[in-house]
């Protein structure tokens, strides 16, 4: 169907609008963070800075411990998407190349993870993994992620092995390669827009995840960014400053990483929708 | 071979007694909720200087969260890595209480209170069921906050009762002013600027004697019925309001008046820090009562270590923060917002001397003054009532207020429905 020139107009403008929507408050929270604290609040928001101070970054890196929560937080999210990743490819051969008993219900079975608010199990997992000495460890969010992010990526999965004609594989083994072969030198470079999709999902989730680390992790050295941020601003106060020039920084790793697999990221969604 | 029995014969020496030392520290582990960075550095260095002084005792702290610190607490005692010092506010403390097996440290803050003399209505809400549960620490108070100037201008005085406070709000609400700021929905803040009020009508007591609860009276509907009035000059936006953003309005100028525990140095950096306009008053009250009062909460130390030694070190580090030139030095981690507990403390010139304290020093002796008239609920009249753990912790009073004035619901109504709901919570 053709569109006639009123037809694009409206789709420009929802275009416009939703680009606003989403942008605004990023434009809002990334230029405020350079404002002073006067600015910040005034009774009229200004779009555009009529100040400008680093005081808040300088704060925020000098006499806070953000950048340790930053740090963790990459260690955290990298480790979390880099373990997902790898459970999901294999779980995900496992399901949809194997054939073995009870596969369908086990597959079914996985997303049951979902079905429990994470509230609920947070005092068992702790009783757990004090029981085990994982408390207060980064190796116990990264477990929690995983659990978290697992299910889903698998169930991802499926979309992209379906997409792979097993004849590759056939193909393969007439040449010769083995399983493992078969599975690093076919199939996982055209599983590439799934990994990515599954690796930005974990990362992002990871990245996120704010109930677990605020309960299994004790010390401050080892906080990650949403925990240690929340206790940056306090209870009954805030320093807007402090916690906008946070907010900003905190996105960046996100946009670096969307930056480098996001053409993949995009891939790897759509990639469902036209099977 | 001589030389080499020799050797092991020194090597065995040093390794004994260089580790007797090391065997002999005692770890403290501390947990709190003053997590800006600010405080915790403020902490930190007191905890170098105690350190410092006594090399047997080793402290450290984990700040942590309120957000969280119900669930992690118990869970912590739980699996047996809780902190060895708790900081706690009183209905924390019956939780933790409940927990697990508190021991009384009556005799302990007697000690102190022959050294330092606390203000009684500091350790009443920590002394109950035959013993005193933690040791006071520092108080807060919620304190009336005006802007001097818009007031002056307006030819208003500081209102000291409700009709006053009222027709204040009302004239002041106007050119992109708002004369009150005030949340309304169900959070910490608004259970505390509504119970603000219902303390100034008389209707501090949730239970009777006999624990019975007494929340669905006249004066508690009245208090709802007026908080509804006064809301009507309240910004717009105001019901998701929690401090930061009552402190963000007031600092901005926008609202001429707010209920807030003070936080000076976030008014001093975001105000522009004209101390000759900020105005500090207790909360009006209504006019048939005679003075006013206030919600405070009086903060403590609750002592979970088991061990002997480390139960002692806990109380020498507590004795320590207590003693007046550290209390001073402590209480100004966040200036304004934490008052003393002790007369010397109140005295202490590490207190007075703060440079925020001093610039700010009217304000902080009224805010001072205002603590001493300070009630919880919960822990009034001279008892103690644990039930108000699940009542405070759902935020009943708060979503009693949203219903009367978000949903428009009659007071009376919402009062009597509000206590069905505290009934229901403490079975």
């Amino acid at each position: 169907m053709k569109r006639g020139p009123l037809g694009w107009l409206v789709l420009a403008l929802a275009v416009l609008a939703l680009v606003f929507l989403v942008l605004a408050p990023m434009w809002l929270v990334g230029t405020s963070s350079f404002k002073l604290p006067r600015e910040i609040i005034n009774r009229v928001p200004t779009w555009f800075p009529h100040s400008f101070t680093l005081q808040h970054y300088q704060k925020l890196l000098q006499t806070s411990a953000f950048p340790t929560y930053f740090l963790n937080s990459v260690l955290v999210a990298a480790s979390s998407a880099f373990v997902t990743v790898i459970l999901a490819l294999m779980a995900g051969y496992a399901f949809f190349r194997l054939e073995f008993r009870g596969r369908d219900m086990l597959y079914r079975l996985i997303m049951v993870a979902y079905a429990f608010p994470s509230i609920v199990i947070l005092i068992p997992i702790y009783l757990m993994f004090a029981k085990v000495g994982l408390i207060d460890t980064d190796l116990a969010l990264v477990l929690v992620n995983v659990t978290f992010a697992l299910p889903f990526s698998i169930w991802m999965m499926r979309t992209f092995f379906a997409s792979l004609p097993r004849e590759l594989e056939e193909a393969a083994a007439i040449d010769g390669a083995g399983r493992w072969k078969t599975v690093v030198h076919v199939l996982i470079p055209l599983l590439r827009p799934g990994i990515a999709a599954i690796a930005i999902f974990a990362f992002v989730a990871s990245w996120t995840e704010y109930l677990f680390a605020s309960v299994l992790i004790i010390s401050d050295a080892k906080r990650t960014l949403p925990v240690g941020l929340s206790g940056i601003i306090g209870q009954y106060q805030i320093d807007w400053g402090l916690l906008l020039a946070g907010a900003s920084l905190s996105v960046l790793p996100v946009v670096v990483f969307f930056a480098f697999v996001g053409r993949w990221f995009v891939a790897g969604l759509t990639e469902g929708a036209v099977k | 071979m001589r030389f080499k029995g020799q050797a092991l014969a020194g090597a065995f020496a040093l390794t004994v007694f260089g580790a007797l030392p090391a065997l002999a520290v005692t770890d403290v582990k501390i947990w709190h909720m003053e997590q800006p960075p600010h405080r915790v550095q403020r902490v930190q260095e007191l905890i170098d200087a105690f350190n410092a002084a006594n090399p047997d005792i080793k402290v450290s702290q984990e700040p942590q969260s309120w957000g969280e610190v119900y669930a992690k607490v118990p869970a912590a005692m739980a699996a047996g890595n809780a902190p060895d010092i708790l900081f706690a506010i009183p209905d924390f403390t019956t939780v933790i209480r409940k927990a697990g097996q508190l021991d009384s440290v009556a005799d302990f803050v007697k000690e102190l209170d022959g050294q330092h003399h606390f203000i009684p209505a500091t350790v009443e809400p920590y002394s109950y069921d035959g013993g005193v549960w933690a040791v006071p620490l520092y108080n807060m108070s919620l304190n009336f906050w005006y802007h001097k100037k818009m007031f002056a201008d307006a030819g208003i005085a500081v209102p000291t009762t409700w009709s006053e406070w009222k027709a204040a709000a009302e004239k002041l609400s106007k050119d992109g002013v708002v004369g009150v700021g005030l949340p309304a929905n169900k959070q910490l803040y608004t259970d505390q600027t509504t119970y603000a009020v219902m303390v100034n009508n008389g209707a501090s007591e949730l239970f009777n004697a006999d624990g019975t609860l007494r929340f669905d009276n006249p004066k508690t509907v009245e208090s709802y019925a007026f908080y509804k009035d006064l809301y009507k000059f309240s910004s717009p936006d105001a019901a998701n309001w929690t401090w930061g953003e009552a402190e963000a309005c007031f600092a901005s100028e926008t609202c001429a008046s707010i209920l807030q525990f003070s936080v000076i140095s976030t008014y001093d950096q975001q105000g522009g820090g004209d101390a000759a306009d900020l105005g500090v008053a207790a909360v009006p009250h209504a006019d048939g009562e005679k003075s006013s009062s206030t919600i405070a909460y009086s903060n403590a130390a609750i002592i979970l270590a088991k061990d002997a030694a480390k139960r002692d070190a806990a109380k020498k580090f507590i004795a320590f923060l207590l003693e007046p030139e550290n209390y001073g030095k402590f209480l100004n981690m966040e200036p304004g917002l934490f008052l003393p507990v002790t007369t010397d403390g109140a005295k202490s010139a590490t207190f007075w001397s703060d440079p925020l304290v001093v610039k700010y020093k009217p304000q902080v002796e009224q805010m001072i003054a205002n603590s001493h008239a300070g009630m919880l609920f919960g822990f009034t009249g001279g008892h103690v009532f644990p039930a108000i753990g699940p009542i405070s912790a759902q935020n009943i009073l708060a979503e009693t207020l949203q219903k009367v004035v978000i949903n428009g619901e009659d007071p009376a109504a919402a009062v009597k429905a509000g206590q069905a709901q505290m009934i229901e919570a403490t079975k």
